[in-house]
């Protein structure tokens, strides 16, 4: 099987199963790694990646439905989105859309925070957008529940880091508009946490 | 013809002269450094040390390369990013030097240099860098004119932590090559907290649990290991996370924990996997010392930039993505 996609942590198969396209995304072993963290990590990033993803939908975020699970092989078997990758579009999007779809962007992260998680890698790359302007956020493998201010923050943080380092003749557009669609979700934090996405920033710099 | 510049580098404890020409042969490069007897550095004692002994290794640096006064065609300094009482004393001796030679004076920054000697040594292109030291974690590439920071430390660098675990245990500073010796002889693996967030990742809860692991009595073996592969680790999945991003084809590994041959390994493991060519800068060029700085003081220059004295103040917070990358094209 030629493999669709090879990132940091896994490779995507996309297969055809019972007349649709499916998407398999498998974790394999990195000799590099001791393998007893390897091991810990394929498993644990396997199974909270495919709860995360049912816990993020119930709180209002589109993601792909996952079909089946092995945890034992490190695999997970998920709908494959008809999109493309907000990355990809970035560059070629007129500017009302781009910023229309970074607000959701940035409202569906408000969401997730809402509900006490945090996405752990909201890179563009992580954001699927149909042709008509729905979006979905994927790789939820990084993901975690009872966030604090502070992994809101290092979230938004990264979010805006994504912009700067990938997008950098848009990074201003691009980060205002997911701070708008963000400050749409009302919760109880949100002045804290977008206060600490500036003292974040701050701190990992030299001293 | 080929120009000769005189680099200086003093960001942090190490104070450094180098000697490089245009055509890319480091002529000498020298350097002392600042080791208290106990605690971290003293940026006020540091830059003592680099006042006290800056001249001498200067000197040294020109009786190597063979050369006098009247060679130097271009004098490069550290400007920054560092401890600000160490970048003073720096620039005000690459000021002296530059006034009295009558060459131009080029302000490097500091990472950026880190990257270029890289470069230099490797022959690669366009890599993604891990810059591990004692006080930088980052993960950079070259993208729209800028070097970015695509990763770093929310917290404490890895040497600083390799460090600060060392002295708890009752290590010298610097406790990094210890630690490596120690972890070859372990024989269990303990597990660490392992905290990666996107590219980024934090060190400080794994050395807390660490220094608890040593009081619960596990071997200082065992412990010096654990530390390491739970730290190198979370590194090279943030570098593998950077390689799968940008799909750069070049990794290259620089600065003082470069020296770690199990990180060596590991990243290299990365590179492969993702069929990329990897390079460890060997140590006198890995560390901090003028011959980094000298060479990319010899490429700005040649792109045509200019510091006056008057402009040339320290700046102890310059990013690596503040510098435009002038010299280089695409
Ligand atoms: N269900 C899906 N439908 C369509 N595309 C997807 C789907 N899931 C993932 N992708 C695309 O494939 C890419 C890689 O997937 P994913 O991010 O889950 O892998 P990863 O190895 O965890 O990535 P990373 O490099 O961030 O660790 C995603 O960035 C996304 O663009």
């Amino acid at each position: 099987m030629e493999p669709w996609n090879i990132g940091a942590e896994s490779i995507i198969y996309r297969l055809e199963q019972w007349g649709r396209i499916i998407l398999l995304k498998h974790r394999p072993q990195k000799p590099y790694l001791l393998k007893d963290i390897d091991e810990f990590l394929r498993t644990s990033r396997t199974s909270r990646e495919c709860k995360m993803l049912t816990v993020a939908r119930n709180l209002g975020v589109p993601t792909p439905m996952v079909y089946w699970i092995d945890v034992h092989n490190h695999s997970i078997a998920m709908e494959c989105l008809q999109g493309k990758q907000l990355k990809q579009l970035v560059a070629e999007l007129a500017a009302d859309r781009l910023q229309k779809i970074t607000r959701e962007f940035g409202k569906l992260i408000g969401l997730l925070h809402r509900g006490g998680m945090v996405h752990g890698d909201p890179t563009t790359s992580n954001v699927i957008v149909n042709p008509r302007g729905n979006i979905w956020l994927v790789d939820f493998g990084l993901a975690e529940m009872n966030a604090t201010v502070e992994m809101k923050g290092v979230d938004l943080h990264l979010m805006r880091r994504a912009f700067e380092t990938t997008h950098w003749d848009f990074e201003a557009i691009l980060w205002s508009a997911a701070l708008d669609g963000y400050r749409t979700i009302h919760a109880e934090e949100t002045e804290q946490v977008l206060s600490r996405v500036e003292e974040i920033r701050e701190r990992g710099r030299y001293h | 013809m080929s120009i000769i510049c005189l680099g200086i580098e003093g960001t942090a404890h190490s104070f450094g002269a180098g000697v490089v020409s245009s055509d890319g042969h480091v002529l000498s490069n020298i350097w002392d450094m600042f080791s208290p007897e106990e605690g971290g550095i003293h940026p006020r004692e540091a830059s003592r040390h680099h006042s006290d002994i800056g001249p001498s290794v200067i000197r040294n640096a020109m009786e190597e390369a063979s050369i006098n006064n009247k060679d130097i065609d271009l004098v490069a300094f550290s400007r920054g990013p560092g401890l600000g009482p160490c970048l003073r004393t720096t620039a005000t001796i690459a000021r002296t030097l530059s006034l009295r030679l009558d060459v131009p004076l080029i302000g490097v920054n500091h990472c950026v240099a880190h990257i270029e000697i890289g470069c230099l040594e490797s022959g690669f292109k366009d890599p993604v860098t891990v810059y591990v030291s004692g006080g930088n974690t980052q993960i950079i590439a070259y993208a729209g004119k800028r070097y970015r920071t695509f990763g770093e430390t929310l917290d404490i660098a890895i040497g600083n932590m390799l460090d600060t675990f060392g002295r708890e245990v009752g290590m010298r500073f610097p406790a990094g090559p210890q630690i490596e010796r120690e972890a070859s002889n372990a024989t269990n693996y303990h597990q660490l907290p392992y905290s990666v967030k996107g590219m980024d990742l934090s060190y400080s809860g794994m050395l807390t649990a660490a220094n608890r692991l040593v009081s619960e009595g596990v071997s200082l073996a065992d412990a010096c290991f654990s530390v390491q592969e739970t730290a190198f680790g979370m590194l090279a999945e943030i570098a593998e996370r950077a390689i799968a991003h940008t799909k750069k084809k070049e990794l290259l590994l620089t600065g003082g924990v470069a020296r770690n041959n199990r990180l060596t390994d590991i990243l290299s493991g990365v590179a492969k996997r993702h069929n990329a060519a990897f390079h460890r800068v060997t140590p006198p060029l890995a560390g901090d010392q003028g011959a980094m700085i000298a060479w990319t003081g010899i490429l700005q220059h040649e792109a045509g930039d200019r510091l006056s004295v008057a402009d040339s103040s320290i700046l102890p917070k310059w990013r690596t993505d503040e510098q435009d990358i002038v010299w280089r094209r695409s």
